[in-house]
């Protein structure tokens, strides 16, 4: 199905409510309560077969972050399986003492390493044998991921976690009657979690930036029109951070993080399937209900100043040409967003876009493009991205999307068109509820950047958006001087006749 | 429907890893802690808790859960066509998931391609009597798709649709399958995007690793050892008559199996099948000869240059086919080796243990005929020759002395307890057996598939482990810039350094 997934990500854009062909109602009929300690409760029925999806969602993530930190978010969310005071150890209190010696000695190497020159290598030495020691002694008394084995054992499915700029989600499916092993077991984590083998999971996430941004063409590209397009604004940085930020992790700062952002107060549930709401109320009361609130977390004050003319970016690396542009626009709740998604769909959305037409289609010169402008928590931007088809060039292509943008901004777009979304978006809410999986990250996902009641007015405002609204937004945003644009070049770095036979 | 080389259904893989597929993009960026490539409950016993925590949930108590799966009904026309329906009247959806036997193994090498282009031109081109933007169109208008593909060893097509539209989503569905037009221009466009895509195979080490190992594993002869979007030269060489002519030899009633689910009539539905397909004709096939995979073993080590700071790693050797006798025992193995995601072994010790890698993990791959083993991780090139080695440790531990009881508990409950969520969507239970048949399992397979976990052994399980695991056999391939590693890869014995394919532009 190459070029034809819609959408890369996992917040589907769906919605209406209106009169429809389907005599379906276009609302999600969910349940809320709020515990006393702020922890918010979202629930929706949904019996056909006897499983619940669940979700955890904490409001933090890079956009918390600062320089010097980046990536604590996305580390923090690894450290999240290690395991608590009660799981994951047999001892803890012979654990704790060991927990603390590590941090010592981890800190005296570093300050030792810090003196450059005049660093005493003997008693590195010493000190880098006793850490050595100290971790020996805590893998007897691990026991290696523990809660994601009971979890298994009980049949989860999905698990799993994920870390964004504006949220954190914690991913879980079970068998209906297992709804309470869960509340257990997320509860502890939010209560008592231990920062246990955080020096090798540091080590684990640097593998994963090498994999996914390191050596990825599109990894590297995103990541630099990103740094260019914010220059004040959080979003700028990685979601996984810079390499040399997480290498200097400190056990302290993500710890920091836990106490500041891991609070009732910022986390919500979500549980949907074949539930009864008053006995999960009960249930998540009782396992949940205890945990102190904490002073609200700080919150991003930082705003992305104008930008004042284009910024190009390029980026060379061993790999064919691929293109980036990204558009200041600005976040959730602002109306033009509506006008966006519509957008999106117009220039993106399968074999009839405007995208795939054009470029692909007619003009035969990229074997791919997309465009992205879904919401956020803050301003952010609509991006396009695509891969050039040799000998075409990345400008071509780029010059290719700038003909699409001027027809948005000066051709009202036609009913027909506008009808194709509608329909898209009615039929795509219908499918949507097919899945208990697919409806508790839709629910979690629109909770974390503003409310899900955002989803039960999504199609009202989008389908009351006008071939004039287009053609003002269009010409509002889509400016040379509000664009980012990032290329990747080819470059051969190493010479890699140099290296024939070098292997043996 | 993939085209991508190294994309292997899931269904064939006993890993249970969720491959975050390409990335997030832009503000919607997202990091999954874990990287994946997805009844009869049971109270799982905690093999004597080790944590306080394990000690308290171990004594929960559950309500056993009642649920009796939906059994779709099977049915054969006339035409030859086997159909499997399950009615779900619960939203205005309608789907149809279908499989025709074919794929890459029956085209000439010279070919290599055809089938991969046919399966997208058969869709992309238009029918007879519809041009491609029209039926873009159609379909789109009303929210609806129909889409086919053909990989290595099957066919594919599916239509989805709501209800209104059933009519008008049957009829182009049956058009394509029946009349596609294949246009000249259209082919040539595709050709030319699967140019494009070649030239990049090398831009990334994950694009190149299973594509050079199936050709350390496989003979050259054999079409398990090809990629299947083909290369510069066999692209070029296929032309509008081969595509006809492929199309012609495999897409008839009596090679087809359809899943049918959502909001239908089951004998309405059988009429109008009837109605829309009453010009496909059965038809005998004769299938093109498949060479049997020979069965060798022999200890190879290779390497590729690429300048990255982070080496990719497989390893493994010829494996099974699906229809194995020992293909459970053999799934609970993997589990408990390298497939069951942070709990097996290999990940929990390289990754979870020495911080070496995100990810690790080892598979069985198992298609019609003889499939292979093999591990994988990616570590930073100064680590590569440890991981290796720590990888390669567990391979023969495992070989070596029996599995704990607490493992192989795990490894059952997960899968047992698992069980239900195979039910999940009437689509995903037709889509089932619309593979359980085509695979040629017995049709009962999933009724019997709890119990088939339920009766293995440790004994079972050390008795595959040494049949099926040869570490002393391995083919080894890694991709990076050896100047980097840890240690020379001729600890593991002779290198043999490949060049990469279409290097020279």
């Amino acid at each position: 199905m190459k070029k034809f997934r819609t959408k890369i990500i996992v917040i589907s854009v769906i919605l209406f409510f209106c009169a429809n062909a389907f005599g379906q109602k276009l609302k999600l009929d969910v349940k809320e309560h709020k515990l006393d300690n702020g922890i918010k409760l979202l629930m929706l029925e949904k019996h056909d077969v006897p499983i619940v999806s669940l979700r955890i969602v904490y409001k933090v993530g890079s956009v918390n972050e600062r320089p010097g930190i980046t990536g604590a978010s996305h580390l923090f969310e690894h450290m999240m399986f290690k395991g608590t005071e009660i799981f994951g150890t047999k001892d803890y209190n012979s654990e704790k003492p060991l927990l603390a010696k590590e941090d010592e000695l981890m800190s005296d190497i570093v300050f030792e390493k810090s003196k450059g020159n005049d660093k005493d290598i003997e008693k590195l030495k010493r000190l880098q044998e006793e850490l050595e020691d100290v971790w020996k002694k805590q893998k007897d008394l691990i026991v290696k991921d523990e809660m994601w084995s009971i979890y298994l054992k009980n049949g989860a499915t999905g698990l799993n976690a994920s870390t964004g700029n504006d949220a954190t989600y914690y991913y879980c499916n079970l068998p209906a009657n297992r709804l309470e092993l869960w509340a257990f077991m997320e509860s502890d984590r939010m209560k008592n979690l231990v920062l246990r083998e955080f020096y090798s999971e540091r080590d684990v996430v640097m593998e994963e930036r090498r994999m996914r941004t390191e050596n990825s063409p599109f990894g590297l590209l995103i990541e630099q029109l990103n740094a260019a397009t914010f220059t004040a604004h959080p979003y700028g940085w990685p979601v996984i951070g810079w390499m040399s930020d997480i290498r200097n992790m400190k056990k302290a700062d993500v710890s920091e993080y836990f106490e500041q952002y891991y609070s009732p107060n910022n986390a919500v549930i979500v549980v949907v399937g074949d539930i009864n709401p008053d006995i999960v109320v009960d249930l998540i009361e009782k396992h949940f209900g205890d945990i102190e609130r904490q002073p609200a977390p700080p919150s991003v004050t930082t705003v992305e100043p104008q930008q004042r003319g284009e910024r190009r970016v390029y980026v060379e690396y061993d790999a064919n040409p691929v293109l980036s542009i990204a558009y200041h626009k600005p976040a959730v709740g602002h109306p033009d967003q509506y006008v966006f998604d519509v957008i999106e769909a117009i220039l993106s959305n399968g074999r009839t876009s405007r995208l795939y037409k054009s470029l692909i289609e007619e003009k035969r010169i990229a074997v791919m493009a997309h465009a992205y402008g879904g919401a956020s928590k803050y301003p952010d931007t609509f991006i396009f991205f695509s891969s050039p088809r040799h000998p075409h060039t990345a400008e071509e292509v780029e010059e290719a999307i700038y003909e699409e943008l001027e027809k948005l901004k000066t051709t009202p777009v036609t009913d027909h068109e506008l009808q194709k979304i509608k329909n898209q978006l009615e039929a795509g809410f219908v499918r949507s509820l097919e899945s208990a999986s697919g409806l508790a990250s839709e629910i979690s996902s629109y909770e974390a950047i503003s409310d899900w009641r955002y989803i039960n007015t999504l199609v009202e405002k989008t389908v009351a958006v006008t071939p004039e609204d287009i053609i003002r937004v269009a010409n509002k945003y889509f400016t040379k001087t509000n664009r980012t644009v990032a290329i990747l070049v080819n470059k051969k770095k190493g010479n890699g006749a140099a290296h024939e036979n070098k292997g043996s | 429907m993939k085209t991508k080389e190294v994309n292997f259904s899931l269904r064939h893989f006993f890993i249970f890893i969720i491959m975050l597929s390409g990335f997030s993009i832009g503000q919607a960026k997202t990091l999954y802690a874990y990287d994946e490539h997805s009844g009869q409950a049971i109270e799982p016993v905690m093999t004597a808790p080790q944590s306080e925590g394990a000690k308290i949930v171990s004594k929960f108590e559950y309500e056993p859960i009642e649920f009796t799966p939906p059994r779709p009904e099977r049915v054969v026309l006339d035409n030859g066509m086997v159909i499997y329906l399950l009615e779900d009247h619960e939203l205005p959806l309608f789907k149809i998931t279908a499989k025709f036997r074919t794929g890459a193994v029956y085209e000439p090498e010279e070919k290599a391609g055809l089938a991969n282009l046919v399966g997208s031109v058969m869709r992309r081109g238009g029918t007879k009597t519809r041009t491609p933007e029209q039926m873009n169109e159609e379909l789109e208008f009303i929210a609806a798709s129909v889409e086919t593909g053909i990989s290595r060893e099957s066919g594919s097509a599916s239509l989805s649709t709501m209800k209104k539209d059933i009519d008008k989503g049957l009829d182009v569905f049956a058009d394509v399958l029946m009349n596609p037009a294949f246009p000249e221009d259209m082919i040539r466009k595709e050709k030319d995007e699967i140019l494009e895509n070649i030239r990049r195979e090398n831009d990334t080490p994950s694009k190149i690793i299973f594509r050079e190992f199936r050709k350390i594993l496989y003979k050259a002869d054999h079409p398990y050892s090809r990629k299947i979007i083909g290369y510069k030269e066999t692209v070029e060489s296929i032309t509008r008559d081969d595509m006809i002519a492929f199309h012609k030899k495999y897409f008839c009633p009596n090679n087809v199996i359809m899943g049918i689910s959502g909001d239908f009539d089951t004998q309405e539905i059988l009429e109008k099948l009837k109605v829309v397909f009453a010009d496909w004709k059965k038809r005998e096939i004769h299938f093109s000869e498949v060479p049997a995979v020979e069965k060798k073993f022999k200890r190879s080590i290779n390497y590729i240059y690429k300048d990255v700071n982070q080496a990719s790693v497989v390893f493994g050797h010829l494996g099974i086919n699906r229809l194995n006798k020992d293909y459970f025992p053999i799934k609970i193995m993997n589990f408990i080796l390298g497939g069951g995601s942070f709990t097996s072994r290999i990940p929990s010790k390289v990754r979870s243990d020495e911080g070496l890698a995100y990810s690790a993990y080892s598979g069985f791959h198992t298609p019609r005929d003889l499939g292979f083993f093999f591990a994988s991780c990616q570590t930073k090139s100064e680590s590569t020759v440890k991981a290796i080695n720590f990888a390669l440790d567990e391979v023969r531990k495992i070989r070596e002395e029996h599995v704990g009881d607490d493992e192989l508990e795990l490894a059952k409950d997960t899968y047992i307890n698992q069980f239900i969520f195979k039910f999940t969507s009437s689509a995903s239970i037709v889509g089932q057996m619309v593979g359980i048949e085509y695979e040629g399992l017995p049709l009962d397979y999933l009724d019997t598939y709890v119990d088939n976990i339920k009766a293995i052994t440790k004994e079972d399980i050390a008795r595959v482990a040494k049949e099926y695991l040869r570490p002393d056999d391995i083919k080894l391939l890694v991709i990076g810039d050896v100047e980097q590693f840890d240690k020379p890869l001729t600890g593991f014995g002779e290198v043999n350094t490949i060049e990469l394919e279409n290097k020279k532009e």
